[in-house]
């Protein structure tokens, strides 16, 4: 398992966490080169849709940012995403794929705390291992 | 005058009809008053094939109607979508009512043109199960049944030459057979959300077997009731305090035995034998869309989510369209069993889904099918 190197995703909304993925960059914080970043223009355009194609697909870790609650540049848009994701993360973990998703506010000048996330969630899914739908065709 | 919460105990006037009526025929007088009345346009019913078989019809033929008498414990279709952009009134069990409301929360039935005679229901029987189950457990030749019944915990099958034979429904579920999986562990016995809850639990003395038992819900119910007393239909009494208190006791012992069956059915499975369990279950899927098709409570139409993020080229053992559904029924999914009915490859998706749906209901607190002014949570997110 020791060379197991997990894929993850990032959602990041176009307001404030990629302003945030965008001020790491800038301030040269190094973090793991695991993460794909997809921008959205609100963390609620994330449907659960996209986290299950994600999943199916081999993924095997799924972050999404958002503004901090009270920031969404839509108002509430990000109410709904807490909403949404709590019963994501609910369903995936009566699926048998616990501690796949995880949901953080991450602000425009959070820089650090976009680094810090993105470490920790890697190291989190390295622990826990290949997504156990990788490679799901079926046998013949 | 009939109010609101009464609990009424009555029959059919037409002699004919309150005999070949399940219990006194009522539900059917009552469907035939509202449509001679001009009270919808046409009526939901059974048109009987055999003991096993029965087509749901829509009919504005009071004839066609007064025929409809008797409960089908064998035809576990579910009416819901008859009702779809009609004024009608139907008769429906717990399930098919919880479908109605459902399908009104998506606009997609008008419950204030529809009128919802609901029947107390222990459970369905699967058909060609139920025919098994006379050959192998009964000795019976299912053409020779003439009636069924059930007394205290025992299925009762009468045969044409007069005789009758009686098995426990405990010893037939054991050896596999008797009600549907999802009705042995469903805890709506009585339908609360229709308009008129009818069934033969608390007819006692020389009423028994000739009478109906009626609970008038709303106020669509109290019309049903007046209507049919007016057009001559039916005569109602109000039900003695020990007829309700009987009715009450045997629908708590059933619904117990709900919940009991519930919690032997699903158990919390451990983390790592979740997802093998899906996979295996959903990998003998052919992708014929019947669950969809059948779900009483989906009204997503041809393009769905579900089918439109789909894709057989995938030949994936946990598809989308599973993975979606699982997701966006899971707050809503009343557990009707239809889809586990129609699957061919006999996949038991209604008891998956449910695995996926009882926490989530539960976590929510909300339960689909009962109140048409509890929208379902995943449709709004409240802003609190
Ligand atoms: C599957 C089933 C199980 C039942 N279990 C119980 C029970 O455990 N306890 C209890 O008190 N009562 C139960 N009932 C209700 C009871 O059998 C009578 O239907 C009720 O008492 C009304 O009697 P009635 O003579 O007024 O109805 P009728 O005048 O005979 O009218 C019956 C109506 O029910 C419709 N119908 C028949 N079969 C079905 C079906 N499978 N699905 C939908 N509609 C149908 C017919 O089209 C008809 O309109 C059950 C009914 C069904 C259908
Ligand atoms: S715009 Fe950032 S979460 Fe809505």
């Amino acid at each position: 398992m020791s060379d197991f190197e997990p894929d993850i995703l990032t959602f990041c909304c176009n307001w404030c966490s990629y302003a945030g993925a965008d001020l790491a960059g800038v301030s040269r914080l190094q973090y793991p080169t695991n993460s794909r970043v997809i921008r959205v223009m609100c963390s609620s355009r994330v449907e659960p849709i996209h986290i299950l194609e994600a999943l199916k697909e081999g993924t095997d870790g799924i972050l999404v940012t958002g503004c901090h609650i009270g920031d969404c540049h839509y108002i509430e848009g990000n109410i709904h995403t807490d909403e949404r994701m709590k019963e994501i993360v609910d369903a995936l973990e009566h699926l048998g794929l616990r501690d796949r998703l995880h949901l953080e506010w991450v602000s425009a000048a959070e820089g650090k705390k976009f680094q810090e996330t993105i470490t920790d969630f890697v190291e989190k899914i390295r622990a826990l291992g290949p997504n156990p739908l990788k490679n799901n065709k079926k046998e013949e | 005058m009939v109010e609101v919460g009464d609990k009424l105990v009555g029959y059919a006037t037409d002699d004919e009809v309150r005999k070949r009526g399940a219990s006194g025929g009522l539900v059917t007088a009552v469907l035939a008053a509202a449509l001679e009345k001009g009270m919808v346009e046409s009526v939901v019913v059974l048109k009987h094939i055999d003991e096993y078989e029965a087509v749901p019809i829509i009919t504005d033929d009071v004839e066609e109607v007064l025929a409809s008498t008797g409960s089908m414990h064998s035809v576990p279709v579910n009416l819901a979508k008859y009702a779809v952009d009609r004024k009608v009134a139907m008769p429906g069990k717990p399930c098919d009512i919880k479908a109605v409301i459902e399908q009104s929360k998506r606009n997609m039935i008008d419950l204030d043109n529809t009128y919802l005679v609901g029947l107390n229901c222990g459970g369905t029987m699967p058909p060609v199960l139920t025919k098994q189950m006379l050959i192998e457990m009964y000795d019976i030749d299912p053409e020779d049944v003439v009636g069924e019944d059930i007394e205290k915990g025992k299925l009762i099958y009468r045969t044409k030459d007069g005789n009758e034979k009686a098995i426990s429904i405990e010893e037939l579920e054991e050896a596999g057979f008797g009600r549907r999986k999802n009705c042995q562990y469903c805890q709506l016995k009585i339908p609360t959300n229709s308009d008129l809850a009818c069934g033969n639990w608390g007819v006692i003395g020389d009423l028994a077997g000739s009478a109906t038992f009626c609970e008038v819900m709303n106020e669509k119910g109290k019309k049903l009731i007046e209507n049919a007393v007016e057009a001559g239909r039916i005569e109602v009494a109000p039900a003695s305090d020990k007829a309700i208190a009987i009715r009450e006791k045997v629908n708590g012992v059933m619904v117990k035995m709900g919940e009991t069956t519930q919690e032997k059915v699903f158990t919390q499975m451990p983390d790592e034998e979740r997802l093998p369990y899906y996979r295996e279950a959903l990998a003998d899927c052919i992708d014929c869309g019947g669950c969809k098709l059948a779900c009483p409570v989906c009204s997503c139409g041809d393009d769905a989510k579900c089918t439109l993020f789909h894709s057989l080229g995938d030949n994936y053992k946990m598809s989308m369209f599973h993975l979606v559904r699982l997701l966006h029924l899971s707050d809503s999914c009343i557990g009707c069993g239809q889809c586990t009915d129609v699957c061919p490859v006999d996949i038991p998706i209604t008891r998956i889904q449910m695995s996926f749906s009882i926490p989530v209901q539960t976590k929510l607190n909300y339960k689909p099918g009962m109140n048409a002014d509890e929208k379902p949570p995943f449709f709004e997110v409240m802003i609190k």
